[in-house]
């Protein structure tokens, strides 16, 4: 299992529904790889830097996840294929985590969730939520 | 070699701030930190003019790169929006 991080912008135009479906299906493609979701953010309307396919706006969603290879090219395959995707973005955060690391960061993630007000106010607290997580993959 | 001692004066030491607060980690999510290391048209400020050290330039550069991929920050024009 390998940890990795997807951002994806779907088109402004969206429908709550069409969201949820698309979000469903990637979360659908992980567990059937065996994977597990660490984190599912939905971050919302943002302003993109620069037009992506004559939009300006778009809608953010955020997962954490564990998996394997094969999940992330099937999750880039279905967004290149869907129309609603404009951009997608998959980092690979750790070569391996293991099934302890997972737990502990799926807690550590829903930690966080419960002061997200404060994750947005300054940059100082923003650093240390993501420090932490990096930490334990690190040691265990 | 003409000595310039003027702008010796006025030249301060710069430091590079990411090996000064070791709390704070680079990443490509936090678009609020790279703002300050991308000049107003969306160029990556070198490090000679921002004082950064080698590795921490080497991070921010990646995640300046990663951040203009998913529309965090402009690849050029203005930095605000």
């Amino acid at each position: 299992m390998r940890r990795y991080e997807t951002i994806f912008i779907i088109r402004p135009s969206a429908g709550e529904e069409e969201i949820n479906k698309v979000i469903e299906n990637t979360r659908q493609i992980i567990l059937d790889e065996k994977g597990s979701i660490i984190e599912l953010n939905k971050w919302g309307m943002k302003k993109l830097a620069y037009l992506i396919k004559k939009e300006s706006l778009g809608y953010y969603v955020f997962c954490d996840f564990a998996g394997t290879p094969a999940a992330v090219a099937e999750i880039e395959r279905k967004f290149r294929i869907e129309d609603l995707v404009l951009k997608y973005l998959t980092i690979k955060t750790a070569d391996s985590i293991r099934e302890d690391e997972i737990e502990q960061a799926i807690l550590a993630a829903e930690q966080r969730m419960t002061i997200p007000s404060d994750n947005q106010d300054t940059d100082s607290v923003n650093d240390d939520s993501v420090e932490p997580e990096a930490e334990e993959t690190d040691e265990e | 070699m003409a000595q310039r001692p003027q702008k010796k004066l006025f030249t301060r030491k710069k430091t590079c701030r990411f090996c000064g607060d070791k709390e704070s980690v680079i990443n490509y999510k936090d678009v609020k930190t790279l703002r300050n290391y991308i000049s107003e048209r969306g160029k990556i400020i070198p490090r000679r003019i921002i004082g950064t050290c080698a590795m921490h330039q080497r991070q921010l550069c990646e995640a300046i790169k990663q951040a203009r991929q998913i529309a965090f920050l402009p690849y050029s024009g203005p930095s605000q929006g």
